[in-house]
């Protein structure tokens, strides 16, 4: 038995199959970039829904004076889980009206300090200055310091700030 | 678009480069035998890349690896990824012992072709340490149990067995630095290996040509491209799109974290493995090395000297009757092994979906220890129920002991913890983050906490407790309450040499109730 293999199969066959060869090749290749890009640009997970935390109670408060409070926040980054500092100041009205301020400066993200004596927010960078409810008095600030939302517990007196 | 690509040929040549790429030519009857090689091609340039992209989310520690592929897998395209990387190594396992059995049969092997044949044996044992060494990484149970067992199998080495399992461990034991070592070898040493390897045998392949059929054809040879390429490329595709579907639908599963502690796991090696572990049960003892090393040495020391055993310069099978019936009795027996080891699977610890007296009692003693200050809703850390927790044993008991260890000041110092019921909590804290409190009657869980705290040293129920006392499982079938009551009260007045101390002074008089009550209902 002899079969007899054409060198090359003639016109339309061979084009018909090279169209079918790299059309599929390319359709692979496409499919799996696809893939690839969906996996590498994951879409952020939702955002940790806010959690109330609580922040001591209004005893340790003196009415209208900003008190900073240190609070631990599980953040989520990925995989990762982390225990996250955070200082926020509490602003007491004496009353029932309790503000949570950050104390993350709005012009480039440094730490701002309560100045007792002036009765003033002091950003120790680039001479920010705030009121105690947190508007902009002198320095390069954009906007106000950041508000976060806070509750008094009615029940016990207790804090919570939303974080 | 025309002048560009002349351009560009005047410059790299790319059209010489695609003429050797694609007009080899090829001897007269290549068929459809002959699309196995490039079927594996395209498997391992699909682990290569899957391989890279998982990287970039996998963290190789014993502290993250677990959660990073538990982040891979909770989101689509980490799903499929993942799938493809998971499948793909057993679609590879397969398509390799295709290409090696239409190798043999087709006697392929024979000269000029040896060294195409050690290659390819070379890249097989390869991909079996690129099996071996992915399997470790998701590091859930089945990953490190599975290590276990190879790292055990290791030492049976002779002459140097502590050596060789010293250096898969890494460290003194399997741990980080076995995850980081078998990381590394399976993300960089073997591949550049496998690509060195596969390169060699595509460079041999292309210098001796392919062999063709068995019986030479008459007729002038054919370029590769495109016929033979679009065979190939055919049957790519029906494995790809395969491999998909598997990825698609299946999701490879992901087992609780590595426990070096937990006694009742079962190991169970990935199917490929399988005829290997079921080899080692007909060896037993001193005899083990002979079928974990022996039987497979001879088997590759075989296929190795093949081209040299099978000496007929004709390729044909029908002159080729021993060799090839030698081949297909080995080819039987691994597949028969791998079916019983399939079969012989032991009756697993069942699942329970009653949650032990332990566990139940740690939830108690949680509360009592004030645990949901912290794990609540408001507290500063997530509810223990549902809180995915991948930390070992040892490291939630160092935290309901030691106060400072998570969050420095910020939490009061628990009062002391008994460590049975310290025990009691880690095993509670572990079930809540898989499954929520199923809710018990009051009389159980007030059962269960006496029992977690002062009977669980010496007794068991259920599988879980000490052994020093008898079973309790069915202590009601013998005993009523009342005697189980005046039992507990004071062991040596109903009989006088036991060793059971008396809890007359340890429980209230409540307690006494409610245990021996508890312990009578269980028929």
């Amino acid at each position: 038995m002899s079969s007899i293999t054409t060198p090359e199969p003639a016109g339309s066959r061979r084009r018909a199959l090279i169209v079918f060869v790299n059309t599929a090749l390319a359709l692979v290749g496409g499919a799996f970039t696809a893939l690839a890009g969906a996996f590498a640009l994951r879409p952020p997970g939702a955002a940790a829904a806010g959690r109330w935390v609580r922040a001591g109670t209004t005893d340790d408060l003196k009415p209208d004076e900003p008190v900073a409070r240190v609070l631990a926040v599980s953040r989520v980054d990925g995989w990762y889980r982390e225990r996250a500092r955070q200082t926020v100041f509490l602003v007491w009205d004496g009353e029932k009206q309790i503000r949570a301020l950050s104390a993350t400066c709005t012009h480039l993200g440094c730490q701002v300090q309560w100045d007792a004596k002036g009765k003033k927010f002091r950003c120790p960078c680039h001479g920010g200055v705030y009121a105690a409810d947190g508007r902009v008095l002198e320095g390069p600030p954009p906007r106000p310091l950041d508000t976060i939302e806070a509750r008094i517990d009615p029940a016990d007196t207790s804090v919570l700030v939303r974080l | 678009m025309k002048q560009l690509l002349e351009w560009l040929h005047a410059r790299t040549g790319y059209r010489d480069a695609a003429h050797v790429m694609l007009d080899e030519p090829l001897p007269p009857g290549t068929g459809w035998f002959f699309t196995l090689g490039s079927v594996l091609l395209a498997l391992l340039s699909i682990q290569l890349l899957s391989g890279a992209f998982l990287t970039l989310y996998y963290a190789a520690t014993p502290d993250h690896a677990y959660d990073s592929v538990r982040f891979i897998s909770g989101f689509s395209a980490g799903r499929v990824l993942r799938g493809l990387h998971h499948y793909g190594a057993s679609f590879i396992i397969v398509a390799m012992a295709a290409h090696m059995l239409r190798v043999i049969a087709f006697g392929s092997y024979k000269p000029p072709r040896e060294l195409t044949w050690l290659s390819g044996l070379a890249l097989l044992g390869l991909i079996l340490a690129f099996s071996l060494t992915g399997y470790l990484l998701p590091w859930d149970q089945r990953a490190y149990w599975a290590t276990v067992v190879t790292i055990n199998i290791s030492k049976l080495t002779p002459l140097a067995g502590e050596v060789v399992a010293a250096v898969l461990r890494g460290g003194t034991t399997i741990g980080a630095l076995t995850l980081t070592r078998w990381y590394g070898a399976h993300v960089i040493f073997l591949p550049a290996a496998l690509v060195l390897l596969v390169a060699g045998h595509l460079v041999l392949m292309r210098r001796q040509g392919i062999s063709g059929p068995a019986r030479p054809r008459e007729g002038t040879p054919s370029p590769f491209y495109p016929t033979q390429a679009a065979r190939d490329v055919t049957v790519v595709l029906a494995v790809l799109i395969a491999l998909t579907v598997f990825a698609w639908h299946g999701a490879p599963g992901l087992e609780g974290p590595a426990d070096p502690t937990d006694a009742s796991y079962i190991p169970r090696p990935e199917w490929y493995f399988l005829g290997l572990f079921q080899l080692l049960k007909y060896f037993p003892g001193k005899w083990e090395v002979v079928g974990a090393m022996g039987i497979p040495g001879v088997a590759a020391a075989f296929l190795a000297l093949l081209p040299w055993i099978d000496r007929v310069p004709d390729r044909r099978p029908q002159y080729r009757r021993l060799v090839l019936t030698a081949v297909l009795v080995g080819f039987a027996g691994v597949v028969t092994l791998t079916t019983l080891g399939w079969r012989d699977r032991p009756a697993s610890a069942a699942s329970r979906d009653g949650w032990s007296l332990r566990e139940i009692g740690g939830r108690t003693f949680a509360q009592k220890h004030r645990c949901a200050r912290c794990h609540s809703d408001t507290g500063i850390a997530d509810p223990l129920e549902g809180l995915p927790s991948t930390h070992g044993p040892e490291w939630i008991a160092g935290h309901i002991a030691d106060p400072d260890m998570i969050a420095p000041g910020l939490r009061e110092a628990p009062t002391i913890v008994h460590e049975r019921e310290a025990a009691a909590i880690v095993a509670y804290a572990r079930r809540a983050a898989r499954q929520p409190y199923p809710g018990y009657p009051a009389p159980v869980e007030a059962a269960a906490a006496i029992f977690a705290r002062h009977c669980i040293g010496c007794h068991k129920i259920e599988g879980d407790g000490g052994t020093d006392g008898p079973d309790l499982t069915h202590a009601g079938k013998k005993h009523d309450a009342a005697a189980l009551r005046k039992w507990i009260y004071d062991p040596e007045e109903v009989k006088p040499d036991t060793d059971m101390p008396s809890f007359g002074d340890r429980l209230t008089s409540e307690q006494l109730d409610t245990i021996s009550a508890y312990l009578a209902g269980r028929k």
